[in-house]
């Protein structure tokens, strides 16, 4: 069954408008359990800061000071009681409370950048026998409209090492993102200049009257995905100046600062305030092997400031509550430190942050132990992760899609929400 | 005893827990005092049968100690990233005075060669001069940016004295070197060594690299620079150990020298108090040591060290090293071999 807002609202101002039993119809409404899990679900939006490379969460979100493997940064005080942060972090710090939960206790098992990546962005390990989509795009399903003008999944990743597209695996190209990688701006989005908007319109129109004929009598989730895509090619052509940076006032953009990142993060907001539920920006590249202390300065003070403005910046528009905003990467960092003064790569006990939408600001859940080699309390794995993910945004992580005839959650089987970060 | 860096032997390579990251050396002595990863002060005596580091203790550092002078028979200043200078009775070893000297990291300590007066760096990108025996600020100067040309925060690694005093040089992150009047504080030259700084653009987008290490020549003429080339994969210190050598007065670079054995970055760098060769050392995975003839710029000798060399003290007679750095204290000699005996004076023999 495809439901959707306008349905929904529809539905909903019928009752509006009429008795007492009309106002029954609207409870009726909410009982109506997929529609009232899209009533959950309106609104949300997602941006997820990919700290391509792998930061390390001594230097960010779990520092152990004055040990062996703590590093020359101290660890301060935030806004939350009692949870200490990289100083590295100073304006995260005074937002903690506010905004952002921290989970400490992540085993991923994977320390290979391909294979991080895959788990990170996908919440489970990669499968030979399916294609699983990631995060974007199956936020992009639960949360996008199929009315909407803007595009629904919208990838950056300027820097080329490590540089992932992101899939939509099983779901097909309607969800899959709108990648950026050379440049800010959406390429190839503009109209050819020798073809009249009018032209334009009736190309559509052909091609949509031949793609209907040619789909008669043939059944093809990627014949539909394709013709999908097609028809929403104009919303995505006017889409074009929501990357537009220079649209915003000046003092905006000098709030958002003069780094890729900032300009980057500033255009995530410019997204999901137009509407686009899912937004990657990564921000590459942490992979530390030498001077993992001079790398983090630069990448810390970045990360510290971007995130920071675009937190402040979604509160005040009210966009924070219904805003989820996310950083990890696809691993941490080792504990020990090498010859190089560099961290190598770590996944059995590393970092990541949920700000926002359905997110109890201030809470730090799971511990690791006293030097950070080995989680000491609350281990968490990917699917973990991404079921708390779905849920702060209202989604049920237990919901199944169904490749052929194999269910597959949205998070990974025997996953489950870390239900002390959550609202 | 004359110097022969081709003679260079180790004579001692001793673990430690942690990784020493600056030296000092008590005169006449085998006696070491390094700071350390583990926010310590500690002493050890080389020469010792079994050389055991001892810690000093009281409430001294809350991060890695960065620089560490002696400023009396009996005083050590040292520095850390917590900002903070401390003073410390070597006997006791405790500390007997504390100074907030900068906001953000202090990155390295040294002392005039009449002892009166420590020069501390930091990433607050000031250069602060403090009276060795009171502790009261001198002065304070700045010519280096605390944003790099690519909107990230600047770092300030590298301050040496001249052999005479009179004159100091600073080094930043992206290359640019002052020299400065010590007594006046007023900037008397600048030389840019941008080869020592890389930005990736695009791959990586961020940096790596920056002045790490200067050293004045003894007849002040010239100065030394040393850091890493350009490096290709900014994930590791993956290019030749740099030095460029400027005579600075005339605004000249007289070398510009890449090393051809060792991908590193050059932490230290000693002048022969002749003036004939320069020691470099630093490390990566590994470390090295190299003797650079200063007139032609070739290579004298050069060879591994166990370990990443974060800093190094030399002997009276300049014929042995006393390198710290990644979990190892190592001492080299480099001693000439004793002049021929004189045949007559042997046939009276």
């Amino acid at each position: 069954m495809t439901l959707s807002r306008r349905g929904f609202l529809n539905a909903a101002a019928v009752g509006a408008t009429g008795t007492f039993a009309a106002d029954m119809t609207r409870l009726d409404t909410l009982r109506h359990s997929a529609w009232a899990d899209e009533v959950k679900t309106q609104g949300k939006r997602v941006i997820l800061l990919w700290l391509a490379g792998g930061a390390s969460q001594l230097e960010t979100f779990d520092p152990k000071p004055g040990r062996p493997t703590g590093g020359p940064y101290r660890a301060i005080p935030t806004s939350a009681t009692g949870v200490h942060i990289s100083e590295l972090l100073p304006k995260m710090a005074a937002r903690i409370q506010q905004t952002t939960a921290i989970v400490r206790s992540l085993n991923t098992k994977n320390a290979d950048h391909g294979g991080g990546a895959v788990i990170m962005e996908t919440g489970r390990i990669k499968d030979p026998g399916i294609e699983y989509p990631d995060l974007g795009a199956v936020c992009a399903k639960e949360l996008g409209r199929l009315d909407s003008a803007v595009p629904d999944y919208v990838s950056m990743y300027t820097s080329t090492e490590g540089r992932r597209k992101g899939g939509s695996g099983f779901l097909g190209s309607r969800y899959a993102p709108m990648f950026l990688s050379e440049s800010m701006q959406p390429e190839n989005i503009r109209r050819l200049e020798s073809i009249s908007d009018l032209d334009h319109q009736d190309r559509l129109a052909l091609r949509d009257l031949l793609a209907k004929k040619f789909t008669q009598n043939r059944h093809s989730d990627s014949l539909g995905s394709h013709t999908q895509a097609y028809q929403r090619v104009r919303g995505l052509m006017a889409s074009e100046k929501l990357f537009d940076i220079e649209q915003e006032p000046a003092e905006m953009r000098a709030k958002y600062g003069p780094t890729q990142f900032g300009q980057q993060c500033l255009i995530a907001r410019r997204l999901v305030e137009a509407g686009v539920p899912f937004v990657k920006v990564a921000r590459a590249w942490w992979d530390s092997h030498g001077e993992n202390f001079e790398t983090h300065r630069e990448l810390c003070a970045d990360l510290d400031h971007s995130m920071s403005v675009l937190l402040d910046d979604l509160k005040d528009r009210g966009l924070l509550e219904h805003t989820l905003v996310l950083t990890f990467g696809e691993f941490g960092r080792t504990p020990g430190i090498n010859s190089s003064l560099g961290r190598d790569h770590f996944a059995a006990a590393w970092s990541a942050t949920l700000s926002g939408c359905g997110v109890r600001g201030g809470a730090c859940y799971g511990k690791t132990d006293e030097d950070g080699h080995k989680v000491a309390d609350g281990e968490v794995g990917a699917g973990d992760l991404f079921a708390t993910i779905l849920t702060a945004l209202g989604i049920d992580p237990n919901k199944e899609y169904h490749v052929g005839a194999r269910p597959v959650p949205l998070s990974d089987f025997g996953s489950k929400p870390i239900k002390d970060v959550l609202v | 005893m004359a110097s022969d860096p081709t003679k260079l032997q180790k004579t001692k390579d001793i673990g430690i827990p942690s990784i020493a990251m600056c030296v000092a050396r008590v005169p006449n002595s085998g006696r070491l005092i390094f700071g350390s990863s583990d926010f310590k002060l500690h002493e050890i005596d080389v020469f010792a049968e079994k050389p055991q580091p001892t810690t000093f203790g009281g409430e001294g550092h809350q991060s890695y100690v960065t620089g560490v002078v002696l400023t009396a028979p009996n005083i050590a200043v040292s520095a850390s990233y917590d900002g903070q200078l401390i003073w410390w009775d070597i006997e006791k070893r405790e500390p007997t005075r504390k100074v907030k000297a900068h906001e953000l990291w202090i990155r390295r300590l040294v002392i005039s060669p009449d002892g009166k007066t420590i020069s501390s760096v930091a990433d607050d990108m000031q250069c602060k001069l403090w009276n060795a025996e009171t502790g009261e600020m001198l002065r304070q100067f700045s010519d280096h940016k605390p944003i790099t040309p690519h909107d990230f925060p600047s770092m300030l690694h590298a301050v040496t004295f001249s052999a005479d005093g009179k004159f100091i040089a600073t080094g930043d992150k992206v290359g640019h070197v002052a020299i400065w009047e010590t007594t006046s504080g007023s900037k008397v030259a600048t030389v840019e060594a941008p080869g020592l700084y890389t930005w990736d653009p695009k791959q990586r987008r961020h940096s790596i690299g920056g002045i790490r290490a200067l050293a004045f020549s003894p007849d002040n003429k010239l100065i030394a620079v040393g850091g890493i080339g350009q490096i290709g994969n900014i994930d590791h210190l993956d290019a030749p150990a740099r030095i460029e050598i400027f005579d600075w007065q005339k605004g000249e670079r007289k070398h510009e020298l890449n090393n051809d054995k060792f991908k590193a970055l050059v932490e230290d760098l000693v002048f022969d108090p002749s003036g004939q060769w320069l020691l470099s050392s630093g490390g990566a995975g590994d470390g090295f040591v190299t003797f650079t003839n200063v007139e032609t710029g070739k290579t004298i000798h050069q060879d591994k060290l166990p370990m990443h060399v974060h800093q190094l003290a030399l002997n009276e007679s300049s014929d042995t090293l006393f390198a710290v750095g990644h979990h190892k204290i190592v001492v080299c000699e480099f001693k000439a071999d004793p002049p021929p005996a004189d045949p007559a004076e042997a046939a009276k023999s």
